[in-house]
């Protein structure tokens, strides 16, 4: 049987996948519960691009510029070794269909690849990484070396998406799939020669950078595509693995509460992209931490952003956990807010246990805290817990899905969605490291411990506030009937 | 807030449950669910008797699983009046939910725990002692005593129906509420049902049973209600539902 196609049979094929990506994003947008916010949440974040591309360069001194030079290269590396990460965690990237409803559907490896590609900046963490990019490019090179940046962001998005299919085809084949980050290296390499064509090329080298890196990015899309063939012929064995699990009968604990929070703890730890996800942002950041050896100054904004990210992971839809089975569940006797108090307890769980092994990490290399550092640094992820949890609780009250978390690619909600949420989280909880790193910097343990009883004092009162809406059997009601559809 | 709270126990046998035995196991008077601009069920009336089984039947979207939801206590009513072993659902949602054994018509497991581990959780939220060997005999009766201890989300289609019945039954409910327990599930699950059903009238609890296999309802059931469009239409004894001649029927009632 011949298996290398032809020229034109790759063309029709590549069209087609052309076409039914965008058969599956009108989908979407027909989909989209609130379209009219979707638009001004797409606006605003092409008006906080522009931005970020061209505001930093009215601000800084000239005098100042050559500085910022220095940091070109090592932002631009930063970008593939976050962007790559993150796309070996998620085992092929966003989908445009979830994986259930997909299957009845003729949907091809090569749209799956493509829709991947394009959701792919719908996320906090690449949204993040491109404005500090083209943030600093502005005020290091002026708005001249946007576009270089640009063609950078979209290179190292095309270049993760591939590496992000080698993993997943290792893990499938059974092979360690982190064994694909060293291809990262790709990205790494040109790097310095991209900053000098940013920071010092004249138009036409920029040009030549823009047209390369634009060459590139071809390369790797089709790279990706032919990779995400190959790991669709394959298993996703992680998932079998779970679905097939088996666990051993335990004693029954002595309370509803804490069955109530076995069984919840249980749905995150058995499922792929939770478990994979939590122990990615528990090590990460203080793998980062360690290797930078930042000091506790720096550390106290660390816990805020892994429970930022944690909470993504399904604290933003809390009750999706239980997936159909909440219909069944929600008919069992039990008080409303003993349910709701076990899920908070679960996650509060995940977001402490994160936030600690990401600072036990960042202080092998941090010396000898003074006392406030420490306060700081405790009380910071005492407030961030505390904050997400508010903020998850809401937001599963108001905003549920009907999500399967089975498939390792799979989010708790639409990317513009997650995309509002982590940014509205990240900016609280940044703010908040912020406030206490400040004061824990002048050493006023009064105000920083005066900050946190105040920021823990609002984050009470609204989780307060969401278990009474949580006990009225409407709103209750309402929640079962999505996340159960 | 504490996880053991002071509830009374309530299960069928429960000497402490205050509802009267005389009481129909299930009575609902003209209940209307609205679910925004749509009536979902617009002035339903049911009774089932003690040691009665009901099939409700209809077309889809004729009220029937909704109806369920509010007597399982998940979906409140909008107006109207639902009582399940004399506790009003809305008024009583405990104690109303402790007389209940629900399945779902949709999934109704949790995906990442076993079936033991949701037989678990049934048992201790009702309080049940020595619940072990009824769950083991269900499971192995429902032909699931071999994957009592994986977790659910590879479970086929029937497999999860099967389940769900059986989830239902453990405690040995005054009211049983089945929502498709045939949907997909072969023949030994499909009479595994059976017994539980006939069981669950021989001991005096009510039974109510919402399908579109109409031969089975009219199998096991004493009494069919028809609804359409959230409304109850006709309630009528089963054998008037049987064969061809009850087809016939079925099809006039929901034209």
């Amino acid at each position: 049987m011949p298996t290398v196609r032809s020229w034109p049979e790759r063309r029709a094929r590549l069209l087609a996948a052309v076409a039914d990506v965008r058969h599956l994003l009108w989908f979407r947008r027909a989909t989209v519960r609130r379209p009219r916010a979707a638009a001004l949440a797409l606006a605003g974040l092409g008006a906080a691009t522009v931005a970020a591309a061209t505001l930093p360069d009215l601000v800084p001194a000239p005098a100042a510029r050559g500085d910022l030079d220095r940091l070109l290269a090592p932002a631009l590396a930063a970008v593939v070794l976050a962007a790559v990460s993150g796309a070996v965690a998620s085992g092929g990237g966003r989908e445009l269909l979830a994986r259930d409803p997909a299957a009845v559907y003729p949907i091809s490896p090569l749209t799956d690849h493509l829709g991947a590609l394009l959701l792919a900046p719908l996320s906090a963490a690449w949204l993040i990484q491109a404005w500090a990019l083209l943030g600093l490019v502005a005020a290091a090179a002026g708005v001249g070396g946007a576009p270089v940046a640009l063609a950078w962001l979209v290179a190292v998005t095309a270049l993760a998406q591939a590496v992000g299919w080698a993993a997943e085809y290792l893990r499938r084949r059974r092979v360690l799939a982190w064994l694909a980050l060293p291809l990262a290296g790709l990205g790494v390499a040109p790097a310095p020669l991209v900053a000098a064509a940013i920071g010092h090329g004249r138009p036409a080298q920029q040009a030549l950078a823009v047209a390369g890196l634009l060459v590139a990015t071809v390369l790797l899309v089709a790279v990706g595509g032919a990779l995400a063939v190959l790991t669709a012929g394959r298993v996703p064995r992680d998932e079998a693995r779970q679905e097939t699990a088996t666990h051993a009968a335990r004693p029954l604990p002595r309370s509803d509460l804490a069955l109530l929070r076995r069984t919840d703890r249980a749905s995150v730890w058995r499922s792929v992209p939770l478990r994979r996800g939590t122990v990615l942002l528990a090590l990460a950041p203080g793998a980062v931490a360690l290797a930078g050896g930042l000091a506790w100054s720096s550390l106290v904004l660390l816990p805020g952003l892994v429970a930022s990210g944690c909470v993504l992971l399904f604290g933003v839809n809390l009750w999706c956990l239980d997936g159909r089975g909440m219909l069944w569940r929600e008919s069992l006797p039990v008080a409303p807010r003993t349910v709701l108090l076990a899920r908070a307890l679960v996650l509060t769980e995940v977001l402490l246990g994160a936030g600690t092994a990401t600072l036990a990490l960042g202080a092998l290399r941090a010396g000898r805290p003074t006392t406030v550092e420490a306060l700081a640094v405790v009380l910071a992820l005492l407030v961030v817990v505390a904050q997400s949890v508010s903020a998850a609780l809401r937001w599963s009250l108001a905003h549920p899905y009907a999500v399967d978390l089975r498939s390792a690619r799979a989010t708790p909600a639409p990317p513009l969605a997650m995309v509002g949420y982590s940014l509205r989280l990240a900016v609280a909880t940044t703010l908040s490291g912020l406030l206490l790193a400040g004061f824990a910097g002048v050493g006023r343990a009064d105000l920083v411990a005066l900050c946190a009883v105040v920021l823990l004092a609002v984050a009470a009162v609204r989780i307060g506030r969401a278990a009474r809406r949580w006990a009225d059997p409407v709103r209750r009601a309402s929640v079962v009937t999505v996340v159960a559809a | 807030m504490t996880g053991r709270e002071p509830q009374p126990t309530a299960d069928a046998a429960d000497p402490a449950d205050p509802a009267d035995p005389a009481d129909a196991a299930v009575e609902v008077a003209g209940l209307c669910v609205r679910f925004g601009a749509v009536d979902a069920v617009a002035g339903v009336d049911l009774r089932v008797e003690a040691g009665q089984a009901l099939a409700l039947l209809g077309r889809n979207g004729a009220g029937k699983s909704t109806t369920m939801r509010v007597l399982a206590g998940v979906v409140p009513p909008s107006a109207g009046r639902a009582l399940v072993a004399g506790h009003d659902v809305h008024a009583e949602p405990l104690a109303a939910k402790r007389a209940v054994g629900y399945c779902p018509d949709v999934g109704g497991l949790v995906p990442r725990a076993t079936p033991w581990e949701h037989l678990q959780l049934s048992a201790r939220l009702r309080r049940l002692d020595g619940w072990e060997p009824r769950a083991r005999a269900l499971l192995e009766q429902f032909d699931l005593g071999d994957v009592a201890h994986r977790v659910t989300a590879g479970f086929s289609h029937g497999m999860g129906r099967r389940l769900s019945v059986v989830l239902a039954a453990l405690h040995e409910p005054r009211v049983l509420l089945l929502d498709e327990p045939f949907d997909g599930v072969d023949p030994v699950g499909v009479e595994a049902t059976f017994t539980v059903i006939e069981d669950a009238r021989a001991r005096g609890a009510g039974v109510l049973v919402s399908t579109h296999l109409r031969d089975l309802a009219v199998e096991v059931c004493s009494e069919v209600a028809v609804l359409r469009a959230g409304v109850r239409v006709a309630t009528v004894s089963a054998d008037h539902m049987a064969g061809d001649e009850g087809a016939r029927a079925y099809r006039a009632l929901l034209a």
